[in-house]
Formats: C-alpha cells, structure tokens, sequence
C-alpha cells in the first residue's frame, strides 16, 4: 500500500473531510466535472461529425476561410487575430480571478473588490467580442439550418494566392457553395453554449463581488466564496483553450 | 447573526462550515503561468501560419492546448495543492471517460462518411 505512509488509517472513518476541502468547494469541483463531460461531449461530437465529411462533395470549410475579420480592418484577409484577442482577454481575467482569490487568503478586502471588478470587465469584454463575431457570422449568412460557406475548389485556389495575411480579399463568384450545415450550427451551439457559462459567470461575479462590498465574507471570517466562482471561472477559460483548439486552430 | 462569527477551532469538525486556513502561495507563480498561457496562444498562432495544415500540426495544437489545461487546472484552480484524494477524483474520470469518448467517436466519425 503505497497509501498507508501519507493517508492514516482514519481518512475515511467520519470526523474529517477525506478531500481536506469544504463541502461546497467539494460539490464545485463535482458540478465541473460533470460540465468538462458535457462540453467534451459536444465537442467530441463536433469532432465525429466534421469527420464524417471527409471525402465528401460538400467539404468541411477550412474555419480560418471563414473566420478571417478584425473590427476596424474591413476586408482585410486576418485570420485568427480575432479569437486570440478573446483567447488574450479570457487568460488575462483569469489571472486577475486567481489574484482576487489570493487577496482573499490575506482578507484584504479592497484588492478582492478591485481584482473582481477587473475580472468582470474582462468577462464582458469576451462577451462583446463573441457578439461582435456572432453578429459578423450572420450577417454573412451564417444560419442553424443552412450554411452558404462551403468553398469550392475554385475558392480555395483563390484564396490561396490572394489571401495572405493582411492582405484584401473578398470572395468572388464560382468560389463558394452551399457547404454542411452543422458547420454553422455547430459554430452556434458550441460557442453558444460556452458563451453562456461565460455570461452566467459574468453574473455571478457580479453578485460575489456585491457581497464583498457589502462586508459579508468579512464577516463570516473567510473569503471562499471567491475561491469557488474562481474555480467557475477558470473552468470556463479552460473550455475556451479547447473551442479555440478545436473550432479555430484545426 | 451571532452564528456566523463562529470559527472552528483547529481540527474540530463542523459540517458545511469547515474550512482549512487558507494558504497563500504569492503572486509570483500565478503571472508566470500567466505569461505561458499567453506564450503558448502566440505559438499556436504562429505554428498556424508556418506548418503546412494536417495531422502533425493538429497533434501539436492539441498538446499545446493540453499544456494551457495542466497550467490552468493545476496552478488557477488550484488542484496541485489539493489532497490527493480530491486531485484523482477529478483527474481520473475526465482523462480516461473524454479521451475513451473521443476514441470512440472520431473512429465512428471516420466511417459514417454518408455525405
């Protein structure tokens, strides 16, 4: 039993907490686990599908054909420059939850405030982003039951001699067709759902940081409360280093 | 009111209200994984315009993502410093139930080719 030099023999005999944490920071890290099976479901399921039209007349749109505009640089050809934005503004108010999370270990009440308040602004941040990208997608044509951003043979060719990075390329006509539609509907349950989490999470923040001003973690002697929406939060920047993974980068 | 400025006293256990004296590690670990994760996003935006598309890129995006999802499990949401009971019954389940499940589903994926 390797067990027996670190766990006495009293670990599971009642009295104390097995896992050393609360029981609410027990049943958070339970609620993302079954959420990491939902997510990895939807993606895996993504996955399945996109293969599935390997071979296929219709191709699986190369999603850097598509999702190629930056706010300000209408035309230009640039290509996931957008979504690391999203990706830079999600790390950095991950880095500011986890340091309002550490000012609450030292009970410091007006960094936890101001560390929250910066972890809002950049959870909204995202937000506009992912509206911006929605509102760009659908306007180009972007719907749950068809999609026009299948790119023919002729589009391809197109884009590879005019599209490089920086560069202004617009689709002519030949260089696109009716592609699979769980292309874009995909695009909108995935980042829909994940968008939502982040929404929640902006929500919750807010309520959290509200009890922080209020005094109410002061008063109860602990600032945990932070710790678990913390553990929220990073769970939703976690799922993004896997959208962006999966739904821009491949 | 009064309730809540109870504070339990060392090793004494009371249901829902226990809580282990938090610790605090510094801030010091926390930018540098701050800079990786933004470090890494560079490199798989620059991988994105110098390897040629296919297989060997996308296993390098993914193991790249895997790195972001160590760091941000491991040091932001603190699980490294957990009990090691907590520590397996998180990690367990997601590495072995998702990766059997994606196994599973690309193989499928790669013979419903019925489009």
């Amino acid at each position: 039993m390797s067990n027996s030099a670190t766990v006495s023999p009293k670990t599971w005999a009642g009295g104390r907490s097995p896992f050393n944490v609360s029981y609410g920071k027990l049943m958070m890290w339970v609620f993302l686990l079954s959420d990491a099976f939902t997510f990895s479901s939807l993606l895996v399921g993504y996955g399945a599908i996109r293969f599935s039209y390997s071979g296929s007349s219709t191709p699986w749109p190369d999603p850097s054909a598509i999702f190629n505009h930056f706010p300000g640089f209408h035309g230009q050809y640039l290509p996931l420059l957008f979504v690391s934005l999203m990706t830079f503004i999600l790390i950095g108010s991950s880095v500011t939850m986890v340091l309002a999370v550490e000012a609450g270990h030292r009970k410091s009440k007006s960094e936890v405030s101001k560390y929250m308040i910066l972890t809002i602004i950049g959870g909204a941040a995202f937000l506009g982003c992912q509206a911006w990208e929605w509102s760009q997608f659908i306007h180009e044509g972007g719907r749950l039951d068809t999609n026009n951003f299948g790119i023919t043979a002729q589009g391809y060719t197109h884009l590879h001699e005019a599209g490089k990075f920086g560069n202004h390329f617009e689709w002519m006509a030949g260089d696109r067709q009716p592609g699979p539609v769980p292309f874009a509907s995909l695009f909108f349950i995935v980042t829909g759902f994940h968008g939502f989490h982040v929404l929640s999470g902006v929500v919750i923040n807010i309520i959290i940081w509200l009890n922080v001003l209020y005094g109410t973690y002061e008063r109860r002697g602990h600032y945990e409360m932070v710790e678990k929406v913390g553990l929220y939060w990073h769970f939703v920047d976690l799922v993004w280093v896997f959208v962006f993974t999966f739904y821009y980068l491949i | 009111m009064s309730n809540e400025h109870h504070h339990a006293a060392e090793g004494e256990y009371i249901p829902e209200t226990y809580i282990p004296h938090p610790e605090t590690h510094g801030t010091k670990t926390l930018w540098k994984v701050f800079f990786i994760l933004l470090f890494i996003t560079v490199i798989d935006f620059a991988i994105y315009f110098i390897a040629p598309a296919g297989l060997g890129r996308n296993i390098v995006f993914v193991a790249l993502g895997l790195v972001k999802a160590v760091l941000i499990v491991g040091i932001f949401m603190h699980l490294n410093y957990e009990a090691k009971f907590l520590r397996w019954m998180i990690a367990l389940p997601a590495a072995v139930f998702i990766s059997y499940l994606a196994w599973l589903l690309l193989l499928e994926g790669s013979f419903v080719s019925t489009y």
